[in-house]
């Protein structure tokens, strides 16, 4: 059922169920503040929300694939691609960052377009399709490189992008909660958002309605790629490049960010907010168990299991209704 | 049914996925006395000894690593100093060891003289060089580790507890002999993990008042060392010293400390020659560095070399790291090049493009 088919006002356990991220995410911070009075300081959740800038962008896009039913994991490789690319056109010098920021966002968006051409005309799985496209990626990256993560940051993109709001905010961490922001409006008010919500909740349905099925699953995937490459610009901003594989193992934890945010693997339901919460939640169970000073083998325990409760007390919350 | 299945099965592989990627490498250990002994062993390659012209097989576990590239580039380098070296054949295994056996079976069919590599997994791939040595092609580990199997004949080796203790003694040196300081190591079990922390603790029984409050892991990635400095930022309001000897990795590091307004009274341990950290270095005037050769290729190559040659090698050749003092990082970063490069002796039109 879409979220915009029911009201959300219809009863405190449908209002429980479609934000239950919001209170395993409430929990978690509750939580992590009486164990450390790290994340009562401001500065801190700055540090937070900006770690999970480049994963959080990327799973916005994504958002809008799984809510219809699809999958994208290409966008671990289109962000190693990303920002290697951006860096090569930036080249160190901070007039050339409006340039390379549109080229990269333009050759993301294309790396999703060939993801759309390909879901909408070949009947193959898009799980396997865009495993395909990831590994042509990770090729072309490779090619692109020839090994090592050429290009350099200008160091004025990287101040920008980390300079604190009032001593606080890092403008990363303020560009991922207006790109979010600006997704859940379009996703809420728009004819496009809601066409995402039909068709993921029933294809063929939505294709016998006359509902415009490719050319809403084709902009989705633009959208996933443009918003992975933000991703990988995201990544440079934060740290710079290091490596031609920056973004290996981001799609897993952008599924884990969406999965844990409420989307469905099935489609027909899901929030950006959903997918920021999650991603959040990933962050600081992170960050929990680095700053409790868990030896590193508990901590992986420790974060996993985290992980399992926070999904298992949403689903107890969300999804049993 | 089916798709309700995979959709459950996929969330629950994506959400596992994201805590326990970290945890991929495998542990290994190192008996120093032992390894010592191996390394010592002379080789006899009578039977390896063929003459020219050459052809060198080159089966790499991944390209997709600038230390790698450089160590290629250093292959190269020295085979076109040799006129008997007809071709250099480059495979590259992508991180897969099954690829790799298969690339290791393909440069046999081919014939090459001689086979350098790096593996991805080295038991993994000992079968399938071991049929090389039985077939007379001669190997040569270039990866920096050492390997003590019939699968290979020789290694280029850079010793990682050397590495680590050197980096230690200047570092403790520089600290003044007291102070908090935590550790940043690469993959949790790896021997450079392994052998740099038990190198470092070995420099600290001898200095009683440099408190090791955590050895961390950011597995060689400069974002996650950044994150996690952060955190450790917050657990302790005094920490005097970083023990990093990876640059990667001290570049996030020094970052977090930057970003805190706490690098002022901070002993950075030495890093590596990678060049955003020498870049860093030269701007800085702290840490310096000590090197994880390149030229692990090229030493790799004369190795090769001899043993077709038929002369006696050494099981395991040391390739020494060098400390470089802050002072005279600026005659090893290259201010103009990538911070994902290397600084190395490799003429112009050697070094990658």
């Amino acid at each position: 059922m879409s979220p915009l088919a029911a009201s959300p006002w219809s009863s405190a356990g449908e209002l429980l169920s479609r934000w239950a991220i919001l209170c395993v995410l409430a929990v978690l911070y509750l939580v992590a503040i009486a164990l450390s009075d790290a994340f009562l300081e401001p500065v801190y959740v700055g540090n937070i929300l900006r770690q999970a800038a480049p994963v959080g962008i990327a799973a916005i896009g994504t958002t809008l694939v799984m809510i219809l039913g699809c999958i994208d994991l290409s966008i671990g490789a289109i962000i190693s691609f990303s920002a290697v690319l951006c860096a090569v056109l930036m080249a160190g010098d901070a007039r050339n960052v409006p340039l390379a920021v549109a080229v990269t966002v333009a050759v993301g968006a294309a790396f999703g377009a060939v993801n759309g051409l390909l879901v909408v005309f070949n009947r193959s799985s898009s799980f396997i399709l865009t495993l395909g496209t990831a590994l042509a990626i990770y090729g072309l990256t490779q090619i692109f490189s020839g090994g090592t993560a050429r290009g350099m940051v200008a160091p004025d993109f990287r101040e920008f992008f980390n300079h604190r709001l009032g001593d606080v905010l890092p403008v990363l961490a303020l560009s991922l909660l207006l790109l979010a922001a600006a997704v859940e409006i379009l996703l809420r008010t728009t004819r496009f958002g809601r066409q995402i919500y039909l068709i993921g909740s029933n294809r063929e349905a939505a294709r016998l309605s006359g509902l415009p099925v490719a050319a809403v699953t084709f902009a989705c995937y633009v959208i996933s790629g443009a918003f992975a490459a933000l991703g990988g610009i995201a990544v440079l901003a934060r740290s710079g490049v290091s490596s031609t594989f920056t973004g290996r193992g981001f799609e897993f934890d952008a599924l884990a960010a969406i999965v844990l945010g409420g989307t469905l693997f099935s489609g027909g339901r899901g929030t950006v907010v959903g997918t920021v919460a999650g991603t959040l939640v990933l962050f600081i169970a992170f960050n929990l168990v680095n700053i409790l000073g868990f030896n590193y083998n508990l901590q992986l325990v420790l974060k996993g299991a985290i992980i399992v409760v926070a999904s298992a007390a949403y689903a107890r919350l969300g999804r049993d209704r | 049914m089916r798709l309700l299945f995979l959709s459950k099965a996929l969330a629950c592989v994506a959400v596992l996925s994201a805590a326990l990627l970290p945890a991929a490498a495998g542990a290994q250990t190192t008996d120093r006395a032992l390894q010592k002994k191996q390394m010592a062993e002379v080789v006899d390659t009578k039977k390896f000894k063929k003459p020219g012209p050459y052809t060198i097989g080159v089966a790499a576990g991944y390209m997709s690593n600038s230390w790698v590239v450089f160590c290629l580039q250093h292959i190269r380098y020295e085979a076109s100093l040799h006129k008997d070296v007809k071709d250099v054949i480059v495979t590259d295994a992508a991180f897969n060891p099954s690829k790799q056996v298969a690339d290791i079976e393909d440069l046999v069919a081919k014939n090459v003289s001689l086979i350098i590599y790096w593996p991805v997994d080295e038991k993994a791939i000992q079968p399938a060089l071991e049929k090389a040595v039985a077939k007379g092609i001669p190997t040569v580990n270039a990866g920096g580790g050492f390997s003590y199997s019939a699968g290979t004949v020789s290694n280029a080796f850079i010793d990682q507890w050397a590495l680590g203790e050197e980096g230690a003694r200047h570092f403790v040196k520089d600290l003044g002999g007291k102070g908090k300081i935590f550790a940043m190591l690469p993959i949790a079990g790896t021997t450079a993990a392994v052998d740099q922390l038990a190198a470092l603790k070995t420099v600290l029984k001898d200095h009683p008042n440099v408190e090791l409050l955590s050895a961390e892991y950011g597995d060689w990635n400069r974002a996650k060392a950044k994150q996690i400095s952060e955190n450790l930022l917050q657990r302790y309001p005094k920490i005097d010293g970083v023990f990093s000897p990876a640059g990667q990795m001290s570049m996030g590091v020094a970052e977090a400390f930057e970003d805190a307004g706490r690098m002022k009274g901070l002993t950075m341990s030495p890093g590596d020659e990678y060049n955003g950290w020498m870049k860093w270095v030269v701007k800085n005037q702290k840490g310096g560095a000590v090197t994880f050769p390149t030229r692990a290729g090229q030493e790799a190559t004369k190795l090769g070399l001899k043993i077709l040659a038929g002369e006696p090698v050494p099981r395991g050749l040391v390739i020494p790291s060098e400390y470089i003092a802050p002072k005279d990082a600026a005659k090893f970063a290259e201010m103009n090049k990538p911070d994902d490069w290397w600084a190395s002796k490799l003429p112009e039109q050697f070094k990658p493009k």
